[in-house]
């Protein structure tokens, strides 16, 4: 069971509606970073093209927030009021212990920058959501 | 070039085994669109007709689209393009999945081969690196298996593009396969990777990077567009049901092509319906190509009965009608089953469907009987039909040889008056669409560079079935009273415009779903997102012309070929026979006769500006749009008349 924290909006996966189009992961990396690079989202889906099983994953702002509990250098908080992870870059000593620690695999990680990306639901309007609208793999709770 | 589109091309020669990294000048974007157009120029440059389609001096163009890589919607789509080996003349075909998205984010824009390897090979590329590989592993292989073992030997993010045994024996209608189940189906082209000893091209390109020259503007006209799309009548229906939402409605209609396009109604069409496959649960899922919106592309499976373990991508309509409706089979099971078994040997379903209609309606008429075929019946309806021919078409044995030569030369072994219901014209099979039921499609099937075909030229809008397409048809026309499609009138305007229109929509990577069967992507879209996306100026109107550049220059390679005004036609049965379900309201036979194409063809070469005796472009018109290198080739060449 995947719970995401009830009090904050958050994005829900429901994984058997995902078509494998892979919109989410190109509008995220390009709102983000204004380019295209399927490494640099902070949503990704495991493909298995043969028998056509999507998995995407994501930060869901879960109750646990293992990853925060785990950092070692405690480079990782929670927005007050959004409710996402915040990461402050100068903490972080690129261990990764965050990604590991994410039992829902919603942290990724960016190799160039050797840092943890967490989504940010874009500041409360994620811009995925818009391109899953007839496949609704990706909804905003509550 | 800056942006998305930058012109990179990995130039293979097979023969030598050279590998080289090169760049298009800036005109194969601005003349030509990129992608499918650019293409057409590499083949006019590289293919000319002294060259044979399965000799080794021919060659393949893998394109990705100009706006791939991006979040343009349904923006994944590539295009193979090389002479054909059914047609003999210039052949694209477009096709979705991940495979383009992966090439272009492995920094290439297109791949151009040539040669013949000594041995089976794959190509394998990453962002670093391109090598030719031993493909011993998987030659001899299906398209599911042949997947699996490269992954196993590149790497699990690997997407790839393969044939299977019909594309390795020559298969007249053998397709690429791309990302295990969204086939490059027509023309044969899997037949001409076979004959380069080419088995697959994989790509590796998850850590590549592609941008946009004005990221800003960019996102503004992709909402827009993006929210267009959404809202097209048709749009949910498609995500929901799929390319097959309508094969019953078609029914009624009585424009299903059904028993070798003989009758316009199927009394099964209900079980070939993507709502059918939806309600009795043979849909596991919907799919979607790189960054659709939509998911028309379905996967699905059989759990029950005879052809339990069946899994595979589709059907599609396309599929529905040709193995169903066409050959007389309203069990899905059935159809399922041979959709697994085409797309796994990397056969088109179309071409194969409609072989094997023909093939029964031989055996109906006695000019084939069970003797001809080894014991198979070929009932309509007939299951050993669709399981063990399609078998042994893609491997060339016993009657499946011949039906693997494709319907003209199948027909021309069979003899006697066989050809008259072989539904295919210029060697290609007519694709599912009853042409006799709609004349600007009869039009655009007539001229298309490929053959009897939807996919070059959807003209769906002539129906006027919604208000998007009757606005399409007032904006082309001047009158929605034109969006009835038993009208001769206007039908070269509506042709002319949609083929323009597809052309681009081909080049940026778009899917027919965007501009000419969905709409939210019309000409002005397309220039601000080529504009956005790499940088250079387009306007709609050059948009268009590009389109009209890049349908003409297709068409003066086939005039190279020896391509004239003679073959701007239909198959025999569309010109010259009345199916039997006609409506009150549908015209009186024959429904395309030679009279109304002649009218229609009349028509659209005053208006592109076609010379009426030959249907060749005329030498101002090609100066017109820049294509002063095809004057000579065409018109100082009299025997070609």
């Amino acid at each position: 069971m995947r719970r995401g924290c009830e009090e904050m909006k958050h994005l829900k996966v429901i994984p058997e509606n995902c078509t494998g189009c892979l919109s989410c992961m190109l509008v995220c990396s390009f709102k983000h970073f204004k380019y295209f690079d399927l490494s640099k989202s902070r949503i990704s889906v495991s493909r298995d093209d043969e028998f056509a099983r999507f998995n995407p994953t994501v930060c869901i702002l879960c109750e646990d927030k293992y990853c925060v509990e785990s950092c070692p250098v405690g480079a990782l908080s929670v927005h007050p009021e959004k409710g996402y992870i915040l990461l402050d870059d100068e903490k972080c000593v690129s261990c990764k212990v965050c990604v590991s620690s994410c039992p829902y695999d919603g942290v990724k990680w960016d190799e160039d920058e050797g840092k943890p990306l967490f989504c940010d639901m874009c500041g409360g309007d994620p811009e995925c959501v818009k391109h899953c609208k007839f496949a609704e793999a990706l909804i905003v709770v509550p | 070039m800056d942006g998305s589109y930058k012109g990179r091309v990995i130039l293979i020669d097979l023969s030598s085994g050279s590998i080289k990294v090169e760049s298009l000048s800036g005109e194969y974007l601005t003349k030509y669109g990129g992608g499918r157009g650019a293409a057409a120029k590499i083949l006019w440059d590289e293919v000319d007709e002294t060259i044979e389609a399965m000799e080794p001096e021919n060659i393949m163009i893998f394109s990705t689209g100009v706006l791939t890589g991006t979040h343009a919607p349904m923006s994944g789509r590539s295009t193979v393009t090389s002479k054909s080996p059914a047609t003999g003349r210039y052949f694209k075909t477009s096709v979705g999945g991940h495979w383009g998205l992966a090439l272009k984010m492995a920094g290439y824009d297109h791949i151009v081969i040539k040669g013949k390897a000594d041995k089976p090979v794959y190509i394998y590329i990453t962002p670093e690196n391109v090598e030719i590989r031993d493909a011993s592993s998987c030659w001899g292989k299906g398209v599911k298996a042949t997947n699996r073992i490269i992954k196993n030997e590149t790497s699990p993010e690997v997407e790839i593009a393969c044939i299977g045994p019909a594309g390795e024996n020559g298969v007249k209608f053998a397709s690429i396969m791309f990302s295990y189940y969204n086939a490059a189906a027509r023309g044969g082209i899997g037949s001409v990777m076979g004959s380069k000893n080419l088995k697959a091209i994989a790509v590796v390109g998850d850590r590549g990077r592609v941008s946009v020259v004005d990221p800003e503007n960019f996102q503004k006209i992709v909402e827009r567009v993006r929210e267009e799309l959404y809202n097209d009548t048709d749009a949910y229906t498609l995500h929901l049901c799929g390319t097959g939402a309508t094969t019953d409605w078609l029914s009624d209609m009585s424009i299903l092509p059904s028993y070798n396009f003989k009758r316009g109604k199927f009394p099964g069409a209900y079980y070939l319906t993507g709502k059918y496959l939806r309600e009795a649960g043979y849909l596991k899922r919907k799919v979607g190509c790189a960054a659709c919106i939509y998911a028309c592309h379905r996967f699905t499976t059989v759990d029950e009965g005879p052809y339990a373990g069946t899994y595979s991508g589709g059907p599609e309509y396309e599929t529905l009608s040709s193995f169903g409706s066409g050959c007389g089979v309203s069990d899905i099971e059935l159809v399922l089953k041979a959709n697994e078994i085409s797309n796994d040997m990397g056969m088109d379903t179309i071409s194969a469907g409609v072989a094997i209609q023909w093939a029964m309606e031989c055996y109906e008429r006695g000019i084939i009987t069970k003797e001809d075929t080894g014991g198979i019946d070929l009932s309509w309806g007939s299951p050993e039909a669709l399981t063990t021919l399609l078998e042994q078409i893609a491997k060339k044995e016993g009657f499946g040889k011949i039906l693997a030569e494709g319907l003209k030369r199948a027909s021309e072994i069979v003899g006697k008056d066989s050809w008259k219901w072989a539904v295919e014209s210029r060697g290609l099979e007519h694709s599912r669409v009853e042409t006799r039921g709609a004349f600007g499609y009869a039009l655009a099937f007539a001229l298309n560079p490929r053959g009897p075909d939807h996919l070059h030229t959807e003209v769906l809008a002539e129906f006027g079935l919604k208000e998007e397409s009757r606005k399409v048809i007032k904006k082309i026309t001047g009158s929605e009273e034109y969006a009835k499609p038993y009208l001769i009138e206007k039908r070269a305007e509506i042709v002319k415009w949609h083929e323009e229109i597809y052309a681009v929509t081909d080049s940026a990577g778009l899917c027919a779903f965007t501009s000419t069967a969905s709409f939210g992507v019309d000409e002005e879209a397309l220039a601000k997102m080529y504009t956005y996306a790499t940088g250079y100026k387009f306007s709609p109107e050059t948009i268009m012309k590009i389109g009209r550049r890049t349908v003409t220059l297709e068409r003066c390679y086939n005039i190279r070929e020896g391509h004239t005004r003679k073959d701007d036609t239909l198959p025999w049965r569309i010109m010259n026979e009345v199916q039997e379900d006609l409506l009150d309201k549908q015209p009186e036979k024959p429904v395309v006769s030679q009279e109304v194409l002649n009218k229609m063809l009349d028509d659209y070469y005053e208006l592109v500006g076609w010379d009426k005796e030959t249907g060749w472009p005329r030498p101002d018109t090609l100066r017109e749009l820049g294509l002063d290198f095809c004057i000579d080739p065409i018109w100082k060449r009299g025997d070609r008349r």
